[in-house]
């Protein structure tokens, strides 16, 4: 290839990059500024708009139920999938392949189809909504990816390790918790952040199945409908903050390369 | 015979007692029900080929594997139902099966940390194992970073700190290049002798199975097909497979009517024994060429190939009817390929076994 087509695929890539992340940099920009419209020119930058938003009660009511949802999604799927990656492991391949892509159709699913579903679901049998509802509507999406991350991680896990803690005492309880989940644990850990950072970043699923109260993203939306200020873009800051941070948290943990 | 001086037997029971034990695997028959007697201080090897159920044999012993049928003692005590981390075995696995997470040291403490032997107990008996197996300037290790050999250390010391009744090592050294595999070999045989347990292993090696074992089974498709010690099994064997699964054998095919066996080659001599197909076994090193009054079976044939080995010379001579005979002599004949030359050998150097 030439060095003039090269220099081409470099600037068309550069452009793709810039167009998709430049959305995120206004916004970032933007939560920094004294404007009171999110518009240009920037005269000044400051924090005013984090302190607005930190001194409403509703943000931090939405803040500590996006929390609360994406703690207890990351907990619960973490353990659900690895009981489940683990289960799989021993099925054999071929039923395992079977069994991963059915769990996988949510996955595939439109998020609107899923919430939909789940709104007529939990109204039919008459579950109240709660923070609970959101909870299991986010499993249904991020228990897929946890289970796929940890029974790759199984593929070529060293059974013999476990029968050696059995052989040398361990009953199947302590033989799981002082080997079999030590040596997944990094892989585990980093399931759950991604199971986190997807939840935290769940609008739709969300407002299908919250009834009253907000999330952050639910927050945003509401505020958008009503009176667009830049304390929007504080809180897409933060939410971008959280979700890359437990994003290259789970990176790093589970050794992702490239 | 010398391997038999050392068995320990005259009334005493057996330390494992294996009756009618068998194992499937949904319509494959892994273990066919088969009686087993170890006893203890025994260095024991299950031989056999690829596929023929020795690691579902050892891990039934170990407790990894259900049995689905018969029985297993230990000591006189059923632990048939009993979980591995209830019987007196430990177990060196194929892939050894180190902690990843753990450095050598803990490795080694593991078992005895979760018997809760006291910590001042616990170091010592580390360290005196580490010293055993020689590695004890890998303690502070992690296995990713031990090389095979010494990895294979760290499992046998992990599993012998443990002070089991039994020892089950399964392939220990098939992972290891021929030189470690010499080498540990003798180092088994050095441990096996100063701590003086009983060690059950697996191999499919029949040169390790003589070189270690004190008696050695032979399994054919799940079954034993036959159990003595090295020498008995070489000289012995109660079949055409063993014959030839141990050692190199000249395997010719008889038959026999009405007490004489009249060999497809030529010879024939009287042996009592039920009508039909039998074959001949006998070992190239008692075979002779040009051989002398002695030998009651001659055969003629043609010298086929001749290699020059160091202490011996292997000769090839294909017989009259088709069969080849090979011949191991310490000293060179004179012989030329191509001429024709006499094979035979004495009756008592011989084995008949039934069918072909
Ligand atoms: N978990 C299992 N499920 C189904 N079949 C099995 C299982 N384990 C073993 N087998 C079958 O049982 C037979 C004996 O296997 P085993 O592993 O005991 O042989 P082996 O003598 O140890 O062979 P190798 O020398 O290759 O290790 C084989 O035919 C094998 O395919
Ligand atoms: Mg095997």
């Amino acid at each position: 290839m030439t060095a003039v087509s090269n220099a081409l695929w470099r600037a068309f890539g550069a452009l793709v990059v810039a167009l998709m992340l430049t959305p995120l940099a206004l916004v970032v920009l933007f939560s920094f500024t004294d404007n009171a419209l999110t518009n240009f020119p920037i005269e000044r930058f400051s924090t005013r708009w984090f302190r607005t938003l930190f001194e409403r009660a509703e943000f931090w009511k939405a803040f500590g139920n996006s929390l609360t949802i994406a703690g207890s999604v990351a907990v619960i799927s973490s353990v659900v999938g690895t009981l489940a990656a683990l289960a799989l492991a021993r099925l054999g391949e071929r039923l395992a392949n079977a069994a991963l892509v059915t769990l996988c159709f949510p996955v595939m699913l439109p998020a609107l189809v899923i919430g939909i579903a789940l709104l007529v679901f939990f109204n039919k049998t008459g579950v109240p909504f709660s923070l609970a509802t959101v909870i299991l509507g986010h499993l249904v999406i991020t228990q897929p990816f946890v289970i796929l991350i940890v029974y790759a991680r199984m593929v070529g896990f060293d059974y013999a390790a476990v029968d050696s803690a059995r052989d040398l005492g361990a009953s199947p309880w302590v033989a799981f918790w002082t080997v079999t989940f030590p040596m997944v644990s990094t892989t585990v850990i980093g399931a759950a952040l991604i199971a986190m950072a997807i939840s935290l970043d769940d609008f739709i699923i969300t407002f299908f199945t919250i009834g009253g109260g907000n999330t952050l993203p639910t927050y945003i939306w509401g505020k958008v409908r009503t009176y667009l200020d830049p304390s929007i873009n504080a809180i897409g800051t933060i939410l971008l903050a959280l979700t890359i941070a437990s994003t290259v948290l789970a990176l790093r943990l589970s050794r992702y390369r490239g | 015979m010398a391997a038999d001086a050392k068995r320990p037997d005259g009334g005493r029971t057996p330390l494992v007692q294996l009756r009618g034990l068998t194992k499937s695997f949904g319509p494959v028959v892994a273990v066919r029900p088969l009686d087993l007697d170890i006893y203890a201080g025994d260095f024991f090897a299950l031989l056999g080929p690829s596929g023929c159920g020795k690691t579902t044999l050892l891990r039934m012993i170990g407790g990894f594997t259900e049995p689905s049928g018969g029985t297993i003692a230990i000591d006189g005590v059923d632990v048939t139902r009993l979980g591995p981390e209830k019987r007196p075995t430990n177990m060196v696995f194929q892939g050894y099966g180190l902690f990843p997470h753990m450095t050598v040291r803990q490795n080694i403490g593991y078992g005895l940390r979760l018997a809760r032997v006291a910590v001042a107990e616990r170091a010592g008996r580390v360290e005196r194992i580490m010293d055993l197996v020689r590695i004890a300037e890998l303690a502070e290790r992690r296995p990713d970073a031990l090389s095979g050999g010494q990895a294979q250390r760290v499992a046998l010391a992990r599993a012998l700190v443990m002070e089991p009744r039994v020892l089950l090592l399964d392939e220990p050294l098939a992972a290891l290049d021929l030189k470690l595999r010499k080498q540990m070999q003798e180092e088994l045989r050095r441990i096996h002798r100063q701590i003086g347990g009983t060690f059950v292993f697996v191999t499919h090696d029949q040169g390790e199975a003589m070189g270690l074992a004190n008696r050695i089974a032979v399994m054919e498709a799940g079954s034993c097909v036959q159990e003595g010690g090295p020498e008995e099994i070489y000289r012995q064997p109660k079949t055409r497979f063993v014959s030839s699964f141990i050692g190199e054998a000249n395997v010719l095919a008889g038959e026999r009517r009405a007490g004489v066996v009249t060999l497809g080659a030529g010879a024939g001599f009287a042996e009592a024994g039920a009508d039909g197909t039998v074959s001949v076994v006998v070992r190239p090193e008692d075979v002779r060429l040009d051989p002398g009054a002695d030998a009651e079976i001659r055969l003629d044939g043609r010298l086929e190939d001749v290699v020059f080995l160091g202490p011996y010379t292997r000769y090839r001579v294909v017989l009259d009817s088709g069969e080849e005979v090979v011949v191991h002599a310490g000293d060179a004949a004179g012989q030329a390929v191509g001429e024709r030359v006499a094979v035979g050998w004495r009756r008592d150097r011989q084995r008949l076994v039934q069918g072909s």
